[in-house]
């Protein structure tokens, strides 16, 4: 498969409440299985599984076998590279418009 | 904000376009990891992790247990700078190039044996590797930073 570099794979996977949820999991304790991770979910272990082969292909969750299982990672990376990519662009433009308006109005009451 | 028990294991990846031997140096040579590792010195080899701070301080003087340039390193890890967790145990750090398509490689970083530095693991946790990761991704595929 193609690196997944592109963005949309991130976006499309934290476009998902179950995803999120699962993200969330793993941001709470690390390493965890399957069972583990379906356990809180009112959805068939096939489900899950859906979900996490998503979040695994947008490369947020990376997976290592230990013994007989196999445990999920959090990869925080991804959504880091979105951050620095998006967020911070559209924040700093925000934070300096904010910071012309207020130049413009205190130039004109004075 | 939730806040996260010990991760005894941590994960990271990312996809990086440039060849293996440009991460491997990145990641083994002092004049890259300064521009990217919070301004450490970090010398890789054979011999040892050894790294130093802006000011010349030791920040980490560990062993090497695997150095197969330029596809595997593995090797201590134990922060000397803060006394509270140059008191921990040493944990491991392992970092894998994997070449993939369109001249990418996908570079792996598996910080374990956590189990007696929970401060340690704290600290590197989420925005400790990721800074550095997107740091490391930054530096080679914008190239200005890369001179030789």
């Amino acid at each position: 498969m193609c690196p997944r570099v592109d963005d949309d794979r991130v976006f499309k996977a934290l476009a998902d409440p179950t995803r999120r949820h699962l993200l969330d999991r793993l941001f709470q304790r690390d390493g965890r299985t399957l069972t583990d991770l379906e356990s809180e979910l009112q959805m068939t272990r096939f489900g899950v599984m859906k979900h996490l082969r998503v979040l695994e292909d947008a490369g947020l969750v990376v997976t290592r076998r230990s013994g007989r299982e196999k445990l999920h990672f959090l990869n925080p990376v991804p959504i880091r590279l979105i951050h620095d990519r998006w967020i911070d662009k559209y924040t700093e433009r925000h934070v300096s418009a904010l910071a012309d308006l207020k130049t413009a109005l205190e130039e004109e009451s004075s | 904000m939730t806040t996260t028990t010990m991760q005894t294991v941590q994960v990271y990846q990312v996809f990086i376009k440039a060849t293996p031997e440009a991460i491997w140096d990145a990641i083994t040579k002092p004049e890259f990891t300064e521009r990217y590792f919070y301004k450490a010195r970090i010398e890789n080899s054979s011999d040892g992790h050894r790294s130093r701070g802006p000011d010349g301080s030791v920040w980490a003087d560990e062993p090497t247990y695997e150095f197969d340039p330029p596809r595997r390193l593995v090797h201590g890890w134990r922060s000397l700078y803060d006394p509270d967790l140059a008191g921990e145990e040493p944990s491991r750090v392992t970092w894998e190039i994997e070449p993939q398509e369109g001249g990418y490689c996908l570079l792996t970083v598996t910080h374990d044996q956590l189990d007696g530095a929970p401060k340690t693991a704290e600290s590197v946790a989420g925005v400790g590797w990721m800074m550095v990761l997107s740091g490391l991704k930054t530096l080679l595929e914008t190239g200005e930073a890369l001179v030789p």
